[in-house]
């Protein structure tokens, strides 16, 4: 209400500026400032303002701009409404423009502009043009004071006093505060991410001071395991993951967890949130004692996919705008201009992708020198096996007659000497199998196979032999000089061993009959899509080739590969490094892609910021790649978007929906704030406690808004059903992914509480807390997509919480929710008798002590017999109460 | 169908109440969670969906789409302006197999897919489907979620979050391969909707029922264990629910245990095809692809909404090297798709199923030999013109629809999009595809982004 009045006030007082400086006397100017500038400024200048967006071209800041019109045209005839596209824009009658996009003009409004514009659409030229920017996210940010509110209430903050203001207004009643016991359940599941132990929960029960809930949540935000949940709340906007893009299978980065691990140690130690950005942007470009620490963070970029999404992760993630959207066209709602999309994507496009090592240059050095070295090296080894194996294969070629008689005679029964033909036994028998085998590609050697058919005599065999033989020998010919020819097509050996090279180099081919003899005969083996093919009659590689070979050349080969084992013996490891951004060799702008078509370019997209953050000309993002610029942009108080995007967000995780409920997209289409001066206050504080996280989160815990209980009460429920205006505590309804996997192991006590550390993929053996799980891009953890983790191939701003009967088989039938209840069966099992054990079950699960009939079902149960206990356990583990959070 | 359902399931998503949830909740638990079925907008031609993916990009020229300008012009350059493909390409190179006439409609169709051939007047082939990057990745995202890049639900999600689905004992969306194509499991996200809608992935290469669906059998207890697990589940639930008062969505959440255990008897029984008869079995043969038609007609039979079979792993379609290769993918494809044709028919479900059998693309009339290949006589990809193929409820079988030019180039005539496709699929299942939306992150999205003609001269 109060905001809304604000509002108001601003609007009356921008009108009363505006009026004040018109000419009473001008009646029809009178008309234009009471009437259409105030519709215009609110409705259409955030677009089509000057200096900002100008989407369609278009202006509507002076009469000028509106007769010179957009792309299309002058927008309005003087006097002849029906024929004017901005009325028939707003009246939603034209064909392609129909405005504003979101709602409809009131039918006054409607009517005043269409007067104006019959009239004469005059426009008085004395006034300056209003600020262009009128929507409430790209307002400055004010600290507003706390409102008072009614009823000697003490103990409240000034959170709290927005809350009320609320809540008040809205003719609802604060609701009641939290028992201890629920209270401490949630600040530790919120903060770490784990239930609370018997111990913390009764130290808290019992601690009467006024500081208690205090001394709590210091406790858990000095804990190392803060960092670990709310690291991952980042990683989910960073869309993190292990995984190596673009691959077709799961080929984990082996240093991608560094960047993981720099986040979670970034927030346990509270970096400024605005460094904290920064880093991520500019990591490498940043002053500091110790740069490898900010480089770090450069992980947000370098792990995840190319530099389109790049802008549009840099948008929704520190400002809350939707920039990826005006990659193909101006943004429909928000004033992006699609050039303002180009303008960042120069940006990242003159940033390369770096691997910044950890390690000295000596040892990257050795490392390099040493893979150099083992490559060239297995170039030789190559090249001497193919030399030989084609020369073998050639060779064998000149002697096809020869053995396809000795298979004939085999196959008639004959006892067949390879030595003695001076044959080569192994090549007589692959022979004699190929000869066998149905299903050739081509009908060369179909003469043949009718001629044992018909039992033929041996002369009519040899005669035919004998033609194959030169038939055989002038295919290798064809196939040797054509492969000579292709050779120098592809630049020589380089050219061969480089990938690009080859695709775009079209090559000679046998025709096709003619390729499958020769690949039979003499090709390599090779896999490809639906084939398997297991090498030719004549094909003798690397492993087989030395006996063929002269003594000299035989302890050529073997001294080479000896060497080869040696020198991949003795090369250093890869050395550790991060995945990083570095400045590009040459940064430079790039053109607008029309419509996102990379092949038709447009204007030049100079580097700069966005046009609807900036005043007047937006900033220059040209030194170097523009990134240092950027993030210090960005990351900078003046920037009504960075601090409330990321209250937001904390406030989001901690009462279950945002103030914004579109916690990435604030602009036109997200969602107006519920508390839009309680944001700014929060915004206001984070600044002036110098970006700290940490002091936000106690800010907020230490509310009563946030220690209220879930009850819900009859009244407010009919009139906020939804808890918008925070009567009640939200019920957390289910456990996330990670929280509900680390909880089993934790009340199991399996959990392995090491902090950091290479991605381990899950499973029955890994113990550790699920952030350190390896998160693959292609083939998702089945159980963690189960519980909504978040796609790794986009930034995800929220977590969803969906139920249903897949997760409940889960949690009866998983082997993993099994034997964490065997596991919690043993921890108890040591407790004393039926009563103490369940209760210490029910205090490591729930926080609380069982009630009578809780202790009369579980001894009932546990008295069943085999396993009893287990069984029991498992159903604790399954029921509501473990895995929601009240 | 009603859109504001929109804001009721995204706030199970959310998992806060909003706005007049409460009753919408209490109707959706009661009628069995946000999968029970839902009204279409307008009365479906089709029920449900069997989706053959034919992955690696099957050649349109060499299978549905006859060339005889091809075969006339073989060997020699394409006649006009280049076009722009994945790897460099040669010449014209025809066809290997001849077409044949069939059926009543004179369908042409391939040699290597006789089968399918004998059942061509149940089908209609779409000759004139483009699509927007020639790389696998790219189209398989477009084919499966009408969007180029990561991000955007599933088709098969978007389908199961309109319509729901009949059987509340099986999943709603299912996808067999018996490992994981190209992309893998990004193919069958919902991404922004609702997990509950995501693709239930079943590795059909798996010959064990029990462990096609995970979680589906307790190795360590039997079911009579369980019940007396769930009996006293129940009361600590109930006592729970009652402590913490008003709470609708636990409640609905609580109640999906019992649905939980129905499943467990009926989901193995259905993945389990020696329950079909050995005549049935040897029809569709014992390949993963074969297997994998055979579970879907089980599973399209007990009402699950959609099922995709993926032909196998990576994409076993990419001809690149040996147009020939296409002979022996067909006939492990050729029997499958006919048999459940018939099969769809002889149980009474091909009136109200919507059978789709295609590719992410289709490939090149120019030869392929680019230093990559082996053999030199593929195709490359080909993204400006393929075929896709529909049968059942709602598709005018034995028919054509549109053409690509006189080479197989580009669609040429009746050029169908993607997204014609998707909005003509949604339109078969009772959907309008603009009105079919999701609120996400302050944008409607739908399947069709802002495109989409349903292509209603193939509509019965």
């Amino acid at each position: 209400m109060r905001a809304d009045m604000r509002l108001c006030q601003f609007v009356i007082w921008t009108l009363a500026a505006l009026v004040c400086e018109s000419a009473f006397a001008d009646e029809a100017a009178d008309f234009f400032e009471n009437k259409v500038r105030p519709v215009l400024v609110k409705n259409c200048l955030a677009c089509h303002g000057s200096g900002v967006a100008k989407m369609g071209g278009l202006q509507l800041d002076s009469r000028d701009h509106l007769m010179a019109g957009g792309h299309d045209g002058p927008v309005i005839v003087p006097g002849d409404p029906e024929r004017s596209m901005l009325i028939q824009a707003v009246r939603k009658t034209h064909d392609r423009f129909k405005m504003p996009p979101q709602g409809k003009l009131t039918d006054q409004e409607i009517a005043d502009l269409s007067s104006w514009v019959k009239s004469g659409a005059v426009w008085p030229d004395a006034v300056a043009a209003a600020e262009p920017n009128e929507f409430w996210a790209f307002q400055p940010v004010r600290k507003p004071r706390a409102p008072t509110v009614s009823g000697g209430v003490s103990g409240l903050t000034d959170i709290d006093r927005f809350i009320r203001a609320k809540l008040e207004s809205n003719g609802l009643k604060p609701g009641k505060r939290a028992e201890k016991r629920a209270l401490i359940r949630r600040a530790t599941f919120d903060l770490i991410g784990l239930p609370p132990t018997p111990a913390e929960v009764d130290a808290f029960v019992n601690d009467a001071s006024e500081r208690a809930f205090a001394k709590v949540v210091d406790r858990l935000l000095a804990s190392p395991h803060y960092g670990e949940r709310w690291g991952r709340y980042w990683l989910d906007l960073a869309r993190y993951s292990d995984g190596q893009l673009g691959a077709s299978k799961d080929e984990p980065f082996l240093n991608a967890y560094r960047y993981r691990d720099w986040v979670i140690r970034s927030l346990n130690e509270d970096m400024p949130y605005d460094l904290f950005a920064k880093a991520q942007i500019a990591g490498d470009l940043l002053p500091s004692d110790d740069p490898q620490n900010l480089i770090a963070g450069l992980g947000f970029y370098a792990l995840g996919p190319d530099e389109d999404d790049r802008v549009d992760v840099t948008g929704q993630v520190f400002l809350g705008l939707t920039v990826g959207c005006a990659r193909c066209h101006d943004h429909k709602y928000d004033p992006i201009p699609t050039k303002d999309f180009y303008s960042l994507l120069g940006v990242f496009k003159s940033s390369d992708k770096h691997q910044f090592p950890l390690a000295s240059e000596a040892v990257v050095e050795a490392h390099k020198r040493a893979q150099k070295d083992i490559q060239q090296l297995k170039n030789t080894i190559d090249d001497f096996v193919n030399k030989h194996s084609t020369e073998l294969s050639e060779l064998l070629a000149a002697k096809t007659s020869r053995y396809m008689m000795a298979a004939w005679d085999a196959a008639n029964g004959q006892t067949v000497d390879a030595t003695a033909l001076k044959l080569d036994e192994t090549t007589l028998r692959r022979w004699i199998a190929y000869l066998n085998s149905p299903g050739r590609d081509y009908k060369f050697l179909d003469p043949w196979d009718e001629l044992i058919q018909k039992r033929a005599p041996r002369d009519e065999a040899q005669k035919f032999a004998d033609e194959f033989e030169r038939f055989v020998v002038q295919v290798f010919a064809d196939k040797h000089a054509m492969d000579d020819r292709n050779y120098v097509k592809l630049g020589g050996a380089a050219g061969v061993r480089d990938e690009k090279t080859r695709q775009y180099t079209n090559l000679e081919s046998l025709p096709i009959e003619q390729y499958y003899l020769w690949r039979d005969l003499a090709s390599e083996p090779y896999r490809k899509d639906f084939l398997d093919f297991k090498g030719g009659v004549y094909y003798y590689g690397a492993k087989e080739i030395d006996r063929f070979l002269a003594a000299e050349w035989r302890e050529h080969h073997e001294a080479l590969n000896m060497r080869l084992a040696r020198l991949q013996k003795e090369a250093p490891p890869q050395y550790p490094f991060l995945h990083a951004l570095t400045e590009g060799k040459k940064p430079a702008d790039v053109k607008v892609y029309v419509r996102g078509d990379e092949k038709n370019q447009g204007e030049v997209a100079p580097r700069r910021y966005l046009t609807a953050l900036s005043k007047g000309e937006p900033p220059a993002l040209q030194t170097g790649s523009g990134r240092l610029p950027l993030a210090n942009l960005i990351a900078d108080a003046a920037n009504p978007l960075f601090a409330r995007v990321m209250v937001n967000r904390i406030w989001q995780h901690h009462f279950g929906r945002g103030l914004v409920g579109t916690p990435s997209n604030f602009g036109q289409l997200g969602e107006r704030p519920s508390h839009p001066e309680l944001l700014d206050y929060l915004a206001a504080t984070f600044v002036e406690q110098r970006w700290s996280l940490k002091a936000m989160h106690r800010m907020l815990m230490l509310s009563e808004t946030y220690q209220l209980s879930t009850d819900t009460d009859e009244a407010n429920l009919a009139k906020d059903p939804e808890n918008r205006w925070l009567g009640r505590a939200n019920l957390r309804q289910r456990l996330d992914a990670e929280a509900l996997r680390d909880a089993l192991l934790a009340v199991s006590g399996e959990l392995d509480r090491t902090i950091g550390g290479p991605a381990i993929p899950l499973g029955e053996s890994n113990k550790r807390r699920t952030v350190y799980a390896l998160i693959g891009r292609t083939k998702p953890n089945a159980e963690m997509a189960l519980f909504d983790f978040p796609n790794p191939n986009a930034t995800s701003e929220q977590r969803m919480v969906t139920v249903g009967p897949m997760q409940r088989l889960y949690l009866m039938n998983n082997e993993f929710v099994v034997n964490r209840a065997k596991a919690l069966a043993e921890r108890i099992a040591g407790e004393g008798d039926t009563a103490a054990r369940i209760t210490s079950a029910y205090r490591l699960l729930y926080g609380r002590e069982p009630n009578a009939d809780e202790l009369r079902l579980g001894a009932d149960f546990a008295a069943k017999g085999q396993d009893a206990w287990p069984k029991y356990m498992q159903v604790l583990l399954a029921s509501a109460e473990f895995s929601s959070v009240n | 169908m009603q859109m504001n359902r929109r804001d009721a399931l995204r706030t199970m998503g959310a998992g806060f109440g909003t706005l007049g949830l409460i009753n919408v909740l209490h109707a959706e638990a009661a009628a069995g969670g946000p999968l029970a079925p839902k009204a279409p907008h307008f009365a479906p031609k089709a029920k449900r969906v069997i989706f053959l993916f034919l992955n690696g990009g099957m050649s349109h020229i060499d299978t549905f789409d006859p060339k005889p300008m091809l075969t006339k012009h073989d060997g020699k350059p394409l006649p006009g302006q280049k076009i722009e493909t994945d790897r460099a390409s040669g010449n014209l190179m025809r066809s290997p197999f001849e077409f044949r006439k069939h059926g009543q409609s004179g369908t042409e169709v391939s040699e290597i897919f006789p089968r399918v051939a004998s059942v061509i007047d149940d089908i209609c082939v779409i000759r004139s489907m483009y699509s927007d990057n020639g790389n696998h990745g790219p189209s398989l995202l477009m084919m499966n979620s009408g969007h180029g890049l990561t991000g955007r639900p599933s088709m098969g999600s978007w389908i199961t979050y309109g319509l729901g689905t009949v059987n509340q004992n099986l999943p709603g969306f299912v996808v067999l391969c018996p490992g994981y194509p190209v992309l893998g499991a990004q193919l069958w996200n919902s991404t922004f909707l609702p997990s509950v809608y995501q693709g239930t992935y079943i590795p059909s290469g798996e010959r064990e029922p029990d462990k096609l669906l995970a979680n589906i059998r307790n190795r360590t207890y039997g079911t009579a264990e369980q019940k007396e697990q769930l009996a006293l589940l129940d009361k600590l639930n109930a006592q729970y629910v009652q402590r913490v008062g008003h709470q609708p969505e636990l409640e609905a959440g609580i109640q999906t245990m019992e649905v939980a255990f129905r499943m467990q008897t009926e989901a193995p029984d259905v993945f389990d095809i020696s329950k079909e008869s050995a005549a049935t079995r040897a029809r569709y043969g014992d390949g993963d692809f074969g297997r994998g038609c055979l579970t879907a007609l089980r599973l399209a039979e007990r009402g699950t909404r959609m099922v995709q079979v993926y032909f196998g792993n990576f994409q076993p379609w990419d001809s690149h090297d040996d147009i020939r290769l296409h002979a022996k993918l067909a006939h492990a494809a050729d029997g499958p798709i006919a048999s459940l044709i018939k099969d769809l028919k002889a149980r009474g479900l091909f009136e109200d199923t919507l059978l789709i059998v295609g590719s992410e693309f289709g490939r090149t009339p120019m030869i392929q030999n680019s230093g990559l290949e082996k053999v030199g006589n593929g195709r490359d990809h080909n993204v400006h013109g393929f075929c896709t193929l529909l049968a059942g409820g709602g598709v005018k079988g034995g028919t054509t629809y549109g053409a690509t030019d006189d080479f197989g180039l580009r669609a040429a005539e009746k050029r169908c999009h993607v997204h014609d496709l998707h909005a003509t699929i949604l339109h078969l299942l009772g959907i309008d595809h603009k009105r079919l939306t999701y609120r996400y992150s302050g944008r409607d999205f739908r399947l069709t982004d802002v495109e989409g003609n349903v292509i209603h001269d193939i509509l019965v």
